[in-house]
């Protein structure tokens, strides 16, 4: 069996910096933008670049990932002899196979990705929001005859040192690495989104582990090593909507920024749709007291309140008299009445009482957390 | 194929002339309904809660908005390795009056029911809006003495056209006849057992019956079998006491779906203990904009609102642009109202377009029906009688 190039998406991480949203929960299945969750846009893309075959590697808190991504069907990515294959970490006879880092988890599944064969392994990271073809970056990789391709994003002077920054010559041939530099020489962020040849990629993991093991981490040793040993590695540009939801601000920020109509995410383009797995449910029902302005709102959700610039997920219930301001609501939460939110990001499953209240600030979004419960208060 | 207790069948050969031109291009069983779903959902959701393996789906004359819904069956958990959905293909050039092509009719039947190994066979229509516990249907069939159980619920009379069938109740309430309602001697009652089109019948027995009538010297169609079997056997007399839209007409079918924006209603319907199970589809969310004022109203997804919409019921991928108005209607999916277009008591099937400040308004008992993929540049006044 020989598949031209095999995804892997990295789902693993904890996502730390979520905080409440991911303490049972693995970041790539935190909800977004009303009826997703953030590993859609990846599986997504992977679907509609016809890159049939992935690995979706997990082991922080992976429940609920397992029971979005299935089978793949809900992406088309369930033909047979293809599809998608969740890989967990597993004991094995020379050890357990937990993952120390982005290459060791790659390194871990070898067996897996050797059993397709493939001449490309495109590394992904599950906890992205865009869209894009990875057929064009893999154009790019076999015109430059490269050994490994780093999808590169233009970003701020000012935000350059929170990233992998890719400094490149005039063809593009990436000559320099530096991770989170105090002073960035230019503005190439790398996405975290790789093209490997597997062979090659394949000896340097191998040699690693029968040597010294150093090999954990992508952007931290492989492509340094690449680097030193002179391999062809190259930075594809890429130019359109990439958000990094790494962080609850970042989340908050890019929820809001799907909100607009004008997104350069372009989500109402049906020729790259955005995927889900997504559960019958009724149609939103919204009542003779609601008041709904610049606003998301999906199946199932019930609205006798008023909610502007803000996004409510599936079966999402909010009573008379609430006012929901510039938030984003998680799938079945619960608003009471006269509750005020605002600036907030609510979980799922969450409750508000009766008058409760979430007020966070545009710097400090508010958060209630999975399955959280906000007592009702009285009317003061 | 996996033997479950129960088979299902479903016709989706039923009257539709009174929905034209809503049934120009679909059998009842796929008319939209609820801004979300198609009628046909309502009967493989109640198949699917009962856990029911094998569905027999006789196709109607246009079936190709019934295959497109159906698919594999996925959506109710029928795309089984045994058993599944089985859909038989309507056959417009059978002469009936042909024995050995009319016992072709009776076979189609009979081959799905021996295959499916169930004791007790279920019978449903799509016209029958309603939330049937099918498995209690089941528990009560097993009491009663009859080998075939009819479902009704009761109604006030003057719910009823003279030409739709009611139960004939006895004292002990078993049902001695499925008759229309204009053969019935009412006499002063206020109420009538109105027939749901849905039966259950012992399996063995359907096959007997079958097998008779495919030997018979005219031709019978199941549903007059099945009418001769209540009155052959008096069946068990199942009421059903939840939602109930019967879409018989226009009017009913657009009173049915302004109904679902009744709390009570809605919430009884789609928020019982069987959950309504339709085809996802991958849309984006709907997006109100900044001046949009919408009350009163259910929505499906991918939809864009920039007017305001009172009191109606609004499908997928609708697009009500600014100054446009709509109320106490119902707008199926990718339709486009422009700017400054009105529309009241209107019925817009799929794909229509309103033209700019084009008004287009019926009255509550005659809405006004624009089929699907019709552009509407004039405006269309239904004057009220």
């Amino acid at each position: 069996m020989t598949t031209e190039m095999l995804g892997m998406i990295l789902a693993g991480g904890q996502g730390t910096r979520l905080g409440k949203l991911t303490r049972t929960t693995a970041k790539p299945s935190v909800p977004f933008g009303g009826r997703y969750r953030i590993i859609d846009f990846t599986l997504s893309n992977l679907s509609n670049s016809g890159v049939n075959t992935v690995g979706v590697i997990t082991q922080y808190q992976p429940l609920e990932l397992n029971r979005h991504v299935q089978n793949g069907a809900s992406w088309g990515l369930n033909e047979r002899s293809a599809g998608v294959t969740i890989l967990q970490p597993y004991a094995a006879s020379d050890g357990e196979k937990f993952f120390e880092g982005t290459a060791h988890a790659i390194f871990q599944n070898m067996a897996y990705i050797d059993s397709y064969n493939p001449k490309y392994l495109l590394v992904l990271s599950g906890d992205h929001i865009y869209k894009m073809d990875y057929r064009r970056m893999l154009a790019f990789h076999e015109s430059k005859k490269a050994a490994l391709t780093v999808a590169v994003m233009p970003v701020s002077k000012s935000e350059a040192s929170r990233f992998g920054i890719m400094n490149t010559d005039d063809t593009d041939r990436i000559i320099e690495f530096e991770e989170k530099p105090a002073a960035p020489k230019s503005n190439n962020a790398s996405m975290g989104i790789y093209i490997f040849n597997w062979a090659t990629l394949r000896k340097y993991l191998a040699d690693s582990n029968a040597t010294d093991g150093n090999l954990e981490d992508f952007g931290h040793d492989v492509i340094p090593a690449y680097l030193a040993h002179n391999e062809p590695t190259y930075a594809y540009a890429f130019h359109g909507y990439w958000k990094d939801v790494g962080t609850i601000q970042s989340l908050w920020e890019a929820n809001m920024e799907f909100l607009s109509p004008n997104n350069p995410l372009n989500i109402t383009n049906r020729n790259w749709r955005i995927y889900s797995q997504a559960e019958a449910l009724p149609p939103m029902m919204l009542t003779s007291t609601a008041k709904v302005t610049r606003a998301m709102i999906v199946d199932g959700s019930y609205v006798a309140g008023t909610v502007d610039h803000s996004i409510l997920s599936q079966s999402v219930k909010i009573g008379p008299g609430s006012v929901v301001t510039d938030s984003m609501v998680m799938p079945n939460a619960v608003i009471g009445k006269n509750v005020r939110i605002d600036h907030a990001i609510i979980g799922e499953d969450a409750i508000v009482g009766d008058n409760g209240e979430v007020v966070g600030t545009a710097d400090d979004i508010a958060v209630v957390g999975y399955g959280e419960a906000i007592g009702r208060k009285e009317k003061a | 194929m996996r033997k479950g207790e129960l088979s299902a069948i479903i016709d989706l050969n039923e009257d539709d002339a009174a929905l034209a031109p809503l049934t120009t291009g679909r059998p009842i069983g796929t008319l939209p309904f609820a801004g979300r779903y198609r009628l046909i959902d309502f009967p493989l959701s109640a198949i699917s809660a009962a856990d029911i393996h094998s569905v027999a789906i006789f196709m109607p004359r246009s079936a190709r908005s019934v295959q497109d819904h159906l698919r594999s069956g996925a959506t109710w958990n029928l795309d089984l390795i045994q058993g599944g959905v089985f859909m038989f293909p309507y056959v417009a050039t059978r002469d009936y009056n042909d024995a050995s092509l009319r016992a072709r009719y009776y076979e189609d039947y009979m081959q799905f029911l021996r295959m499916s190994g169930s004791r007790y066979t279920v019978i449903l229509g799509a016209k029958n809006i309603a939330n049937i516990d099918l498995n209690a249907v089941l528990d009560y069939h097993r009491a009663g003495d009859s080998p075939i159980t009819a479902i009704y619920k009761t109604l006030p009379v003057t719910e009823l056209g003279a030409q739709e069938l009611t139960l004939s109740l006895s004292e002990l309430g078993t049902a001695s006849s499925v008759l229309p309602l204009s053969a019935r001697h009412l006499g002063d009652a206020a109420k009538v057992a109105a027939f749901m089109d849905g039966y259950l019948i012992d399996t063995p027995m359907l096959i007997e019956l079958l097998d008779a009538a495919s030997n018979g010297a005219s031709f019978r169609r199941m549903p007059e079998l099945l009418r001769d079997a209540v009155l052959a056997n008096n069946a068990n007399a199942f009421e059903y006491t939840g939602f109930l839209a019967r879409v018989t007409g226009i009017q009913q079918y657009f009173a049915a779906n302004l109904a679902m924006l009744d709390d009570a209603s809605y919430q009884a319907l789609l928020y019982s203990s069987i959950p309504i199970l339709t085809k996802s589809k991958n849309e984006i969310p709907t997006f109100f904009a900044r001046d949009s004022h919408v009350v009163n109203t259910i929505l499906g997804t991918g939809a864009y609102i920039e007017g305001s919409i009172t009191h109606s019921v609004i499908s997928r991928n609708v697009l009500v642009h600014r100054d446009a108005e709509v109320v106490d209607s119902v707008i199926m999916q990718g339709t486009k109202l422009s700017i400054g277009a009105s529309v009241r008591n209107a019925i817009l099937d799929k794909g229509v377009v309103i033209g700019p400040n084009v008004t287009v308004a019926g009255t509550p008992e005659h809405p006004v029906v624009v089929p699907k993929n019709a552009t509407v540049y004039q405006s269309i006044e239904e004057v009220p009688a």
